[in-house]
């Protein structure tokens, strides 16, 4: 079963469009959702939850459709970290935990105290004094305490520093050794999402330009580093991105079935590959 | 819902202190239009929690989470009549107490006719507030709060040469307010589903 299957969403917002969206994350597995800034990932987020309803196309997590009333229940298995922590203001970590205790059916309030103890949040300050990190902190521990099947985590690690977010980043790990549980994740740091993530996924301009396994996509292509002339040799076709670096010497993304397997090569990085696509001389 | 009444308890308690005490200070002055002033004020506390979910963009986390429309919506409702009552409740013990030690009567017909105007003016006002979001609404909102008050003002007025208005008032806005809300829910519903999408 896919956890999400979003199959030809359309949403348009006039000078911006989800156009034409088709998105399937297995269950079980941890996608992630690259993309620049405006490329759609909030959107495409806010359209699975059906806090946004599609033009057209259909949209179902955890085998439910999401514009039926079923769906409702469904998000008592759904935990979801937005792009900033939208907790009011005036509310402290243990009101926050009250008001949770009454909207999931399954909150573990020991949990939910485990991991304010463990992210170090101090339960009677207000939200509003709390830092980003703190904040963000706040919203993982809220997401991770009613028992969901799938998380949906909009740039979740931002604003968290590199041992918090290192951290975060092992509990998600462990979140999926449950063979159901899956987790779609959106993230700027892309060094995070090769480390986390099973699936990747890239948006582009409202337009999904693939969603593929990520060994498999950092097995297709590869780095060439060179001199220009080198470069010049390859097949046009193969060189997918090129970038000069001075002194005549020019780095390029390939596809490995395109070029000479005499021809040595470097293992890409998921930023490598995403990088080349979006600043590269060439798109797909 | 209780989730959402909860979480708005919070904010009002935090945020809205003194808010409160003016309502009870209204409640205990003497006279029907403080009365009533008292409980329409308490009519706009809902309002307030709105504005505040619209700058902590709560409402946005709130569409991620297992509240149905009908829930999120009604919540309102029911914020705006607990704190209606609570209004009413207050400003009735607070009369009798001076009533007793100065000597004058508390008017019950009169609290029945504050609690349905802050029912009507709640029906009234909470669609335009979810069509029209709290910035816009609020304006046409006071305009509504302004209306009821002085009418009250002026039915205050009236009542105090005559005795049989005020009865008459309860009998034309007790059904005026639940066919007002009956009207408003469903149609609050509707406008909340379509702004938020």
């Amino acid at each position: 079963m896919n956890a999400i299957a979003l199959h030809h969403i359309c949403k348009s917002f006039g000078s911006f469009a989800i156009d034409d969206l088709t998105l399937e994350v297995p269950e079980g597995t941890i996608c992630g959702l690259v993309g620049e800034n405006g490329a759609g990932k909030s959107t495409t987020i806010r359209l699975l939850m059906n806090a946004l309803r599609p033009d057209s196309g259909t949209a179902a997590v955890l085998g439910v459709d999401t514009a039926s009333p079923e769906f409702l229940a469904v998000k008592e298995d759904i935990g979801v970290v937005m792009d900033e922590a939208y907790f009011p203001e005036v509310l402290s970590a243990a009101q926050v935990g009250r008001v949770m205790a009454k909207t999931y059916r399954r909150w573990d309030d020991a949990q939910y105290r485990q991991f304010l103890d463990r992210f170090e949040l101090p339960e009677k300050k207000a939200f509003k004094d709390y830092s980003r990190g703190m904040r963000m902190k706040l919203a993982i521990a809220v997401a991770l305490s009613h028992y969901p099947r799938l998380l949906v985590l909009d740039e979740a690690t931002a604003g968290l520093d590199p041992i918090v977010r290192d951290e975060v980043l092992d509990i998600f790990s462990d979140f999926t050794r449950q063979e159901d549980h899956s987790i779609l994740i959106s993230s700027h740091i892309l060094s995070d999402l090769e480390k986390l993530c099973d699936y990747i996924a890239f948006l582009h301009q409202g337009k999904l330009l693939f969603c593929e396994e990520k060994d498999a996509l950092l097995d297709r292509y590869a780095i060439f580093s060179g001199t220009a002339d080198q470069a010049e040799s390859l097949e046009a076709d193969a060189v997918v991105g090129r970038e000069d670096r001075g002194y005549g010497g020019v780095r390029c993304l390939v596809r490995r079935d395109g070029v000479p397997a005499t021809l040595t090569l470097e293992r890409p990085t998921v930023e490598d590959v995403i990088l080349f696509l979006v600043k590269g001389v060439k798109l797909r | 819902m209780s989730a959402l009444l909860l979480k708005d308890y919070y904010v009002l308690w935090k945020q809205m202190r003194f808010f409160l005490i003016a309502i009870l200070v209204f409640s205990a002055i003497p006279g029907g239009y403080n009365m009533v002033f008292a409980v329409t004020y308490a009519a706009l506390l809902p309002y307030s929690c709105v504005a505040y979910d619209e700058r902590s963009k709560w409402d946005q986390l709130a569409a991620m989470m297992p509240y149905s429309v009908r829930d999120l919506v009604l919540s309102r409702y029911v914020l705006g009549w607990i704190s209606g009552a609570g209004a009413c409740f207050f400003s009735l013990i607070l009369q009798a107490a001076f009533g007793l030690l100065f000597h004058y009567a508390a008017s019950p017909a009169a609290l029945v006719v504050a609690f349905f105007t802050c029912v009507s003016t709640l029906a009234i006002t909470l669609p335009l507030i979810f069509r029209f979001g709290v910035e816009r609404g609020r304006l046409i909102m006071f305009l509504i709060i302004f209306l009821a008050c002085g009418s009250a003002g002026a039915l205050g007025g009236i009542v105090e040469g005559s005795d049989g208005i005020l009865p008459a008032a309860v009998w034309l806005v007790v059904p005026a307010s639940l066919v007002l809300t009956a009207i408003s829910v469903p149609l609050s519903i509707r406008w909340y589903a379509r702004r938020s999408r």
